[in-house]
């Protein structure tokens, strides 16, 4: 079959508040007809994320990367009971770890990531891992730690840890993990 | 008025898409072809070359579509080619210019037959649809458009076939989004037809993207994005190729739909640990917050009418789905069975609401009455099945599932739970369909 001709473009992005200024990107017109979709030249994720001078870095720039980890840095992460958000008991004295740290560095500032295990859906998995990320901030907040100085992000069940379907990678991925920035 | 299509070259086509001498008879749409009923058999003939098609290349683009979207329907059993005594080529296809018994000593209950004219960049194709036994024109339409244009000309001939078939369009000119890794590690959006032509990567942008919703022109779609680092909501015009990026004042934007008719969107934003959801305007300012818990609320679903949004909340301490008016009122729960309900569709007559339930440690996908009730179980318990959607004609719902491994869009009918077919390559992961509605003129 030789009938189809296909094509594919990038987008341009204008943020709410910028309408005005569009800026049109090359519309790319390719024509075949294999099931491929057709890739953009250039575009793939080596090189585009950056690790931070203290060796910690967010897990989405470990994706980027290709290392898939977010266990670097001078932080460590805490872990979640399935579909729960509280901190558990043994947790306390890591975040007190994690909090005397913070204290002795005044001068950073730290994301927390909150993350999910693979069952559940995605956007429901976006919440509780807000969920999680909130609750280790304001554990840290009780400690001392200015919230000023703590940032959220949810990546929900998109970044596990570990790839396996059993109940000792999913313990893993039900995660906050600290990235410091300076 | 419609809007023009995203692939360009669809746009000025289908300028004369016209039903040749229907005779439209209402005892025949009456359930002929039913999904309990025994399937029936069905020979597509290859389209005779009144000019220009010498060798068959439009016959068979048009053929191998119309087939394909025969099988995904559920429906029919094709007859093989192999079987066909009679040669297209040098028979007709009008009534009385071929032979009924050179197809019902093959057993075909009914029998596609066309012509195809090429006349420079112009391509005409007129397709009939036949009952065998009964020796009659069913349908027949015309079609005109360029060779690009053939495989939209075969979807809106078996859409037709299953009207004239079943008393209901079928719903295969229309578009399907997900979410796919493409065998790499980043989620990007990729559109593609029902029956897997067409495949495009809609976003470049190698971190993670999710949650694809189109409006109800298929012009344009929402989905979430990290590709800035945080998530946000984008708003893509495929036609223009432009988009706007849509955030929150309120905190950092998790999910969303757009509106049936494309002026809104319904938004989840977290902020300090509880997820609530917004009504947005198409660009972004905010009109009203819908919910106000310390907990989640999340996957907004509007009604096929905008009036209702269907969504899930943690509020009685389990995931489960709820409906609220949009003009104003209070949250009414609608799923009582099973502790983790999540991710709601409403069907296009807006009399059912489709979602995932956990069992076990999988999910499977259920469908409920929109005024509660008991909800049915739709899948089958192999694999976990999430994330339906429904097609634009209410017969199906695509979803995705582990059933072979890893994650790939598949194809269910609702009547019966058949699972049909996997729509999608399963190159990577596969995961959040969306069935757009019917492709425009």
């Amino acid at each position: 079959m030789t009938l189809v001709q296909r094509g594919r473009g990038g987008w341009v992005t204008r943020t709410a508040l910028q309408m005005g200024a569009l800026i049109v990107l090359g519309v790319i017109f390719a024509a075949g007809c294999s099931s491929k979709a057709k890739e953009v030249p250039g575009a793939n994720g080596a090189n585009l994320g950056e690790t931070n001078s203290n060796g910690s870095s967010t897990s989405l720039q470990d994706l980027k990367n290709g290392t898939m980890g977010g266990t670097g840095g001078p932080l460590s992460d805490i872990h979640f009971g399935y579909n729960t958000y509280n901190i558990e008991p043994q947790d306390g004295s890591v975040l007190k770890a994690n909090a005397s740290w913070l204290e002795g560095h005044p001068n950073t500032h730290v994301q927390v990531e909150g993350h999910c295990d693979e069952r559940g859906s995605e956007e429901y998995n976006m919440a509780l891992g807000a969920k999680r990320a909130q609750s280790a901030k304001d554990y840290l907040v009780t400690l001392g730690i200015p919230s000023e100085r703590i940032s959220t992000i949810s990546y929900g069940k998109e970044l596990p840890l570990c790839q396996d379907h059993d109940d000792s990678c999913w313990a893993q991925n039900r995660r906050d993990h600290f990235v410091v920035q300076q | 008025m419609k809007k023009p299509l995203l692939p360009i070259f669809f746009a000025a086509i289908f300028a004369a898409v016209i039903s040749v001498a229907t005779t439209a008879h209402a005892q025949i749409r009456m359930n002929i072809v039913g999904p309990n009923s025994q399937l029936s058999s069905i020979a597509v003939s290859g389209l005779k070359s009144l000019s220009g098609d010498d060798n068959h290349q439009v016959s068979g683009a048009f053929v191998a579509i119309v087939n394909r979207d025969l099988e995904l329907s559920g429906y029919f059993r094709l007859i093989s080619p192999h079987a066909y005594i009679e040669d297209p080529q040098q028979s007709g296809y009008e009534l009385g210019q071929f032979n009924f018994a050179d197809w019902r000593s093959i057993n075909a209950d009914f029998l596609v037959k066309g012509a195809v004219t090429i006349t420079g960049q112009s391509v005409q194709v007129t397709a009939m649809l036949y009952d065998v036994a009964q020796q009659r024109r069913m349908m027949g339409k015309n079609f005109t458009g360029s060779t690009a244009d053939v495989p939209r000309m075969a979807r809106r001939f078996a859409d037709a076939i299953l009207e004239a078939t079943t008393g209901q369009r079928g719903p295969f000119d229309s578009e399907l989004a997900f979410v796919s890794t493409g065998g790499g590690r980043f989620k990007e959006i990729y559109t593609q037809t029902i029956d897997g032509e067409d495949l495009f990567r809609r976003t470049d942008n190698p971190t993670i993207n999710l949650f694809p919703s189109f409006d109800k022109s298929a012009r344009y779609l929402l989905y979430l994005s990290y590709k800035s680092m945080e998530p946000a909501l984008y708003l893509a015009d495929l036609k223009q190729k432009v988009e706007s990026k849509i955030t929150s004042r309120h905190g950092m934007v998790i999910g969303g739909e757009i509106s049936p008719d494309g002026q809104q969107i319904a938004a989840a934003v977290e902020h300090g640990g509880a997820t609530n959801l917004y009504l947005l305007t198409r660009d972004g300012s905010e009109l009203r917050a819908l919910t106000h818990t310390s907990g989640i609320n999340v996957s907004p679903a509007f009604s096929p009418d905008g009036s209702t949004l269907a969504f899930t909340s943690d509020r009685s301490g389990s995931p489960q789905i709820y409906l609220m008016p949009l003009a104003g009122g209070e949250a009414r729960r609608i799923t009582y069975k099973g502790n983790y309900n999540t991710t709601p569709a409403w069907s296009p007559k807006g009399d059912r609401i489709a979602y995932q339930s956990r069992t076990g440690g999988r999910f499977d996908i259920f469908v409920i009455p929109q005024a509660g009730g008991d909800p049915t179980e739709v899948t089958d318990g192999n694999g976990s099945n999430e994330s339906p959607s429904w097609s634009p004609d209410g017969r199906y719902l695509a979803f995705s599932s582990t059933r072979g491994g890893r994650a790939r869009i598949y194809l269910l009918m609702v009547q019966t739970g058949k699972i049909i077919s996997a729509l999608t390559e399963g190159k990577g992961n596969d995961t959040c369909p969306a069935w757009s509605w019917w492709l425009g003129d």
